[in-house]
């Protein structure tokens, strides 16, 4: 179902450019309507003749009744809007960022300090025992660099008779 | 609406101010009245004082009063109706001076015009215009 309101707006968007009169504020259907263009190259379109009457006879439509600058002045059959508005509020929401999805997020938040704590000496002891292997580990290799492969002159590396 | 002596603004830079309309140009189905795009033959009533410094540059007046010259109609007072069935009207007759061959005179235009002249044809003028309604 929404995907036909939808679509229906799309259509209504595409394919109809609706104008609006300038005195009275009604919307324009295509092929309607008389545009007057002023002396100062100003274009002004209307929906009908009354609306073109009303501003040729320099009528001011703020104070003509049924206009929709008239009726927005005036308050008219607006009060949803504004309740609408009034309704609406600001949501916290959480979700995931880079690296780090919502979840593991939420975890993180409900640890207790102790659980925290030692997580922490347990990581401190690994890294302590990894420490004390490395240094194990570098204590016994020892032996002398440069030590393989007989020794080559450059002249011969370069190219002698026998790389032709 | 544009018949014998109709006077009219012209809005190009050829010198004219305003013209008077002397003849409509093959327009037999209109019982002789003009609209927007079509040609019409015109007397220069009004014209643009000629000076000797502005004669040299571009801008040089092409036309003096008296003058019989051609021109098309590009704004009318009268309604004129669109293709989509809308109307549309102006609140003055303009036209644009031509030479014999259907050309403009002047280099630039300054007003509005009616997009109907591209339809009949005058796309250069409406290329030219700074505003087409």
């Amino acid at each position: 179902m929404a995907s036909l309101t939808r679509k229906a707006r799309r259509r209504e968007a595409y394919s109809m450019k609706l104008e609006i009169d300038s005195f009275s504020g009604y919307r324009i259907y295509p092929s309607k309507g008389k545009l007057f263009v002023r002396g100062d190259s100003k274009v002004f379109r209307f929906a009908s003749s009354k609306n073109a009457s009303l501003f040729l006879q320099r009528k001011n439509p703020r104070k003509i009744a049924w206009t929709v600058v008239y009726r927005k002045m005036h308050k008219k059959g607006i009060t949803e809007e504004v309740a609408k508005k009034r309704s609406r509020k600001t949501v916290k929401h959480q979700r995931g960022i880079v690296g780090a999805d919502l979840a593991t997020i939420a975890a993180r938040r409900n640890q207790t300090a102790a659980v925290r704590t030692q997580q922490r000496l347990a990581a401190i002891t690994k890294a302590k025992t990894e420490k004390k292997e490395k240094e194990v580990k570098k204590a016994k290799p020892q032996r002398p660099v440069a030590a393989s492969g007989p020794k080559v002159s450059k002249q011969q590396m370069k190219g002698g008779k026998a790389g032709r | 609406m544009i018949g014998l002596k109709s006077t009219l603004n012209c809005i190009d830079n050829s010198g004219a101010l305003i013209v008077e309309c002397v003849n409509i140009l093959k327009n037999k189905v209109t019982n002789g009245w003009g609209s927007v795009g079509d040609e019409i033959v015109v007397v220069v009533q009004k014209a643009r004082p000629v000076s000797a410094a502005a004669q040299a540059s571009v801008n040089a007046v092409k036309v003096r009063r008296g003058d019989v010259r051609r021109a098309v109609i590009v704004r009318t007072r009268k309604l004129v109706r669109r293709p989509d069935g809308s109307y549309i009207r102006f609140d003055d007759n303009a036209a644009v001076l031509l030479n014999n061959k259907r050309e403009m005179l002047g280099t630039r235009i300054g007003g509005i015009v009616s997009s109907d002249l591209r339809l009949k044809g005058w796309g250069k003028i409406v290329s030219l215009a700074p505003r087409v309604v």
